[in-house]
């Protein structure tokens, strides 16, 4: 898990990062704005979130990227994971068991899975 | 920057002290301790999850008296020779090398609340700041006149593993063709609530498969209706066509008796002289709890939904079939479910990690033949009632076959991630 959540950590720190140097060219209240929606507590925060999350998914989801009987979701790009999330909750990909798992997924809850578990290796070859 | 005695012994010159920031515990005091009794579902995924998450701020120790766990899941499809008994088994020893948790191969005897102890069958104890009870359920035997724990070697329960499924196994592969099976199902609420009838599905699969298809199982159901009524009678007209009876109370009336001596059931209908009788008596939490006075009159254990949190004692988690889920069933699915609940919290409450909205989530498995396997499961909230159903769904009696077959792959798949999940 700890690869995992280092990995998060830093894609998050990017995105804060990212955030930041944009917000520079257009002024100091905007650099405020941004370290008050990204302080370091919030980033510490979406890590612990994204890996509480996770253990919701690694019931039947193995970290190993084991995928027999149970997809593997480990190694994804992560818009390919959201964008799977996400047809899972408007019920357009078909399975019980997902739709309700993703049915009370925000976009950041998604993002925050895509990211943890894209860290864990290759994405599986197998078919789903 | 406080520097706790664990990190300062290890001795770490790359301390870079992340998790000290918050730990309450100071200097001298040394790190919260957590015991966990009971190394199933709930017991082993709670222990690890403490162990992982809280990245050695928290001493873990686990309490089970078994080396060699086997799993309850899984057991059915054993009875019904889809199964290896050997793949059910499972080891602590990564919990132990992998994770740091000191894991105590024996049973606990009592807990002392006030003082909190746990003391131990070989007359030791273990302190705790915070204790997750974890123990799972008690047969009571006496519910059924004439059954006890020694009738057991005679009429198998096969509701804790071990060596009673392997009874139960040897004893089903010992019934003649035309020889009768009576089970006697269990009231609610019971540990597993599709179980008694994957059971009998599998019984009548091996049965079946072994040529002995004059043979019968009558099931006497104090209930009258069971998990995923539906479409289990709908599988056993299709595979196992008169095999299988089902009777609740308005037929047969009562048990008045059953004698272990003769395999004989006496009820109020019908007297059964049986090739098998498998008796799975009423239920409650482990006497452990009981004793310690964390049920109420149910018999089992009230929690708070939010944290796991006995509400007898806020020192105490209960999680997993000791405990009342509310509207969750006493799975291993729920009970890993409510672990991580219960770790989230304990992290807050003792090395102040960020707590979050509990989530709860179960599915269930029941195989019926070999590629058509059916299930039911939800998610769910917590509510200051209980764990409450959001979302729910079970199998049709109009699924595909090759949706029968999914879920099979998904029950082997859950599998092996909720051990992993545990164990690894």
């Amino acid at each position: 898990m700890m690869r995992g959540v280092e990995y998060l950590k830093l894609s998050l720190l990017r995105r804060v990062s990212f955030a930041m140097s944009a917000c520079v060219l257009v002024g100091p209240a905007c650099v405020l704005a941004a370290c008050l929606a990204s302080s370091p507590s919030a980033v510490a925060r979406d890590l612990a979130y994204g890996e509480y999350l996770a253990s919701e998914c690694v019931t039947c989801h193995q970290v190993s990227g084991a995928s027999k009987g149970v997809p593997s979701i480990i190694g994804w790009p992560e818009d390919q994971f959201v964008a799977a999330l996400s047809s899972y909750k408007r019920k357009e990909r078909d399975n019980q068991i997902m739709q309700a798992i993703a049915a009370r997924l925000s976009d950041d809850e998604m993002k925050a899975l895509a990211a943890f578990f894209a860290s864990f290796g290759p994405k599986s070859t197998t078919k789903e | 920057m406080q520097l706790d005695r664990r990190r300062f012994l290890r001795g770490s010159g790359a301390f870079a002290g992340a998790s000290a920031f918050s730990a309450p515990f100071v200097l001298g005091q040394g790190s919260p301790k957590v015991v966990v009794i009971g190394g199933g579902a709930a017991g082993a995924t709670v222990a690890k999850y403490l162990a992982k998450d809280g990245k050695g701020a928290i001493d873990v120790t686990l309490v089970e008296p078994l080396k060699q766990y086997q799993t309850c899941f899984l057991s059915n499809p054993y009875l019904g020779d889809l199964r290896q008994y050997e793949t059910l088994l499972h080891t602590y020893d990564k919990l132990a090398s992998q994770y740091g948790i000191k894991v105590v191969h024996q049973m606990a005897s009592s807990i002392d609340r006030d003082k909190r102890l746990v003391k131990l069958a070989d007359g030791s104890t273990l302190s705790y700041d915070r204790l997750v009870a974890a123990p799972g359920i008690d047969l009571k035997y006496s519910s059924v006149p004439g059954y006890s724990e020694a009738a057991a070697e005679q009429m198998p329960h096969g509701w804790k593993p071990g060596a009673q499924t392997k009874l139960l196994k040897a004893r089903l592969d010992a019934v003649p063709d035309g020889g009768l099976i009576v089970m006697l199902a269990p009231p609610n609420p019971f540990r597993c609530p599709p179980g008694p009838y994957e059971r009998v599905s599998m019984m009548a699969r091996t049965l079946k498969a072994t040529g002995r298809t004059k043979c019968k199982i009558i099931i006497l159901d104090p209930k009258d209706k069971f998990s995923k009524q539906g479409v289990f009678q709908q599988g056993w007209e299709k595979y196992y066509p008169g095999m299988i009876e089902w009777l609740t109370p308005t037929i047969y009336t009562e048990i008045s008796s059953v004698d272990p001596a003769t395999n004989t059931v006496v009820t109020g209908f019908e007297t059964y002289k049986a090739a098998l009788v498998n008796v799975i008596p009423a239920q409650s939490a482990h006497k452990i709890m009981l004793d310690a006075g964390l049920n109420n009159e149910t018999g089992y254990c009230p929690i708070d939904a939010f944290t796991m949190k006995s509400k007898m004692d806020g020192n105490v988690h209960v999680i997993g079939d000791a405990c009342i889920p509310g509207d969750m069933p006493k799975s291993a699915f729920a009970a890993n479910s409510q672990a991580k609940v219960a770790a989230m919290s304990i992290r807050a409450d003792l090395i102040g990690a960020q707590a979050f909205p509990a989530r709860f989530n179960n599915i269930c498995w029941s195989m019926l033949e070999t590629d058509d396997c059916i299930k039911v499961g939800g998610r769910y909230e917590p509510t200051a009632e209980k764990i409450s159903e959001v979302e729910g769904f079970v199998s049709q009696p109009d699924d595909t076959a090759a949706i029968r077959k999914q879920n099979e792959q998904e029950l082997l798949g859950w599998y092996n991630g909720i051990t992993a999940d545990m164990f690894a």
